[in-house]
């Protein structure tokens, strides 16, 4: 990794010349610090929250600025960083979703929602589902409810139960595989 | 090992940490060498204030008389983070001792942060400065039962964070304090709310100190809800978590209050093993005034098993402890304790003596109007022959009510 420039801004006076040698010295430890984390920062803000690139490093260099207040306070640098960005990711969305303007009611009455039109002809179906879903062991329907009815992405509920996109990606698909069993149980083959 | 983008396997894996971050972003050079320069040249600023700032602090509080402290908000060598940051640590050792400097010195911190001018420091820095400042004017005032201004003040350390998603820490914290003040407004359900909130963010920073803390803290909140098991239950599971991080004080204080929960729920066997467990390890510990609180628990146990005698010794032992540690308002609940169990069994003139007693103790200390008040009805009510030990139990409750949660949050 390449070193960050230092620029000194404070003045060194020659009587000061061991406090100056010190403060070097936390300068480059304070340089080291952000120029090993802060990719790792943004990477956990883009790759596992899919927050906007430009957002991620606004937010990764807050946590970093914010650490400066705290540092006597952490004992674990690793785990603090990472824990201060998961929570700046939720709460960058939890603020992103408030700024969300509602909808104007005369609007949506001219316009109505694409997904609720028919949706008197669609509940039956609905309803089917629900029992399909019903009929499943928990984690099946927990899988599946986060997927179509919350609207996931593989790679968020990989996060959420621990696994990787991959294997969620499987995990889905045979959840579906069950509910279809479910929903249409095949005949058993009789011996020949 | 099995190498996983898990994160808590990042934060310990130094090749993980390092395979996670490669080929994610193509970042603006730019931007990122000005982010780096801000944060280097707010690290120098933030060290540089803090040599030395702890001299200018003592001595500007000590040479000025304290109903002039308002004034010092004006003086240069005060306005800096360091100079507040001393300032919130002298809130912190007063709280218990003398919340009245305490509040003054707050309200000080808080009058400098408000007014500092932005661009002073980057912006999150600023926020969390302010916040920090109104943090401890909270604290102050709830520890002065001052609960409507407390929660002002809470609020408003709360919003100068709104902006800053990145000052997870801080945040927490004003919640833990939050979730105290809440408490203590008898709003249990929003005090769990926001213990729980804060309680999140402390595991996922690893701060096990706060973590429990917190947890003490919800154990307190149910202790006042009157569930017991619910607290026992809180109690033991942090147990183990202050026996894993070797946290002995922790594991005192939460023998202590296990022992408190088995006393209520009259299961003496167990509370006297739990509070044997602790005043051995305050007194390892040499936490006197500790030791003396759970002698004042076991006291309360044997009295409970019938041995009214040896009961009631050690609550005078306690209370001597107390009073000689210069604490009337612990003394004071020994009192209480002993008071209620004269009364039940006829030493009354015994009881209105040592009740004449208390109100002068707490009267001299200058205590909580209403702990006082709470005291002159007890003794009106022994002179008038009509005290029972219900009363006497009121009595206690309501002065225990006043010290509870008294743990500061920083």
């Amino acid at each position: 990794m390449n070193a960050l420039t230092v620029e000194r801004t404070d003045p060194r006076p020659a009587d000061l010349a061991p406090m100056a040698t010190r403060r070097e010295a936390d300068d480059l430890d304070f340089g080291r610090l952000y120029e090993d984390n802060f990719s790792l920062l943004v990477a956990i803000a883009v790759r596992k929250f899919q927050v906007p690139d430009v957002d991620a490093e606004a937010l990764a260099h807050e946590v970093f600025l914010s650490y400066l207040k705290r540092k006597n306070d952490i004992r674990d640098l690793h785990p603090w960083l990472i824990g201060a960005i998961c929570h700046a990711c939720r709460y960058f969305w939890r603020q992103n979703g408030r700024r969300t303007e509602q909808l104007d009611q005369e609007l949506a009455l001219l316009r109505p929602d694409p997904a609720s039109a028919g949706i008197v002809d669609l509940l039956p179906a609905q309803l089917a589902v629900r029992e399909v879903l019903e009929a499943l062991p928990p984690r099946y329907q927990e899988i599946l409810r986060l997927r179509y009815y919350e609207g996931y992405s593989i790679r968020e509920i990989a996060d959420y139960l621990g696994v990787t996109a991959k294997y969620t990606q499987k995990l889905v698909a045979r959840c579906l595989r069950r509910a279809e069993q479910t929903l249409n149980p095949s005949p058993k083959r009789k011996k020949p | 090992m099995n190498h996983s983008d898990d994160l808590r396997h990042i934060s310990d894996c130094p090749s993980c940490r390092q395979r996670f971050t490669e080929n994610v972003l193509p970042f603006d050079a730019v931007r990122r060498r000005e982010g780096a320069r801000e944060f280097l040249a707010a690290a120098a600023l933030l060290e540089r204030e803090r040599d030395g700032a702890g001299d200018i602090v003592e001595r500007h509080l000590r040479d000025t008389p304290m109903d002039e402290w308002p004034r010092l908000a004006e003086s240069q060598p005060l306005r800096n983070n360091a100079a507040l940051e001393w300032m919130s640590e002298e809130v912190r050792k007063r709280l218990e001792r003398n919340p009245v400097e305490a509040l003054a010195i707050a309200n000080l911190a808080a009058s400098i942060a408000e007014s500092l001018l932005a661009g002073t420091y980057p912006a999150v820095v600023l926020g969390q400065i302010r916040s920090t400042a109104l943090r401890d004017r909270a604290n102050a005032l709830r520890y002065l039962g001052r609960l409507d201004e407390a929660y002002d003040s809470i609020a408003t350390a709360e919003a100068r964070l709104d902006a800053f998603p990145g000052a997870a820490l801080d945040r927490a914290v004003v919640w833990l304090v939050k979730a105290m003040i809440l408490g203590q407004m008898d709003l249990f359900d929003d005090a769990e709310a926001m213990i729980t909130a804060a309680s999140g963010i402390f595991a996922e920073v690893n701060d096990s100190p706060r973590f429990l803390q917190a947890g003490l803290v919800r154990g307190n909140l149910l202790v006042r809800q009157k569930r017991y098991e619910d607290a026992q239950q809180v109690f033991r599971d942090l147990l183990s978590v202050a026996i894993s991080g070797r946290d002995v004080e922790t594991q005192a204080r939460l023998q202590n209050n296990l022992g408190h929960c088995a006393t209520c729920l009259e299961d003496y066997g167990s509370a006297s093993i739990h509070f044997s467990q602790a005043i051995a390890r305050f007194t390892d510990l040499g936490f006197t005034g500790e030791v003396a609180r759970t002698e004042r628990g076991a006291g309360v146990v044997l009295i409970g098993k019938g041995q009214i005698g040896l009961g009631m010794a050690r609550l005078r032992e306690a209370r001597q402890t107390f009073a000689a540690l210069h604490m009337p308002e612990e003394a004071g609940l020994c009192a209480l304790r002993l008071i209620e169990a004269m009364v039940e069994h006829g030493q009354t003139d015994e009881a209105r003596a040592l009740a004449a007693s208390v109100v002068d103790e707490f009267t001299a200390a200058a205590l909580d109007a209403r702990a006082i008040e709470a005291v002159v009805r007890l003794r009106a009510s022994l002179d008038a022959d009509g005290a029972t030990a219900e009363a006497v139990r009121t009595a206690h409750a309501l002065v225990q009510s006043l010290t509870i949660d008294q743990a500061a949050a920083s």
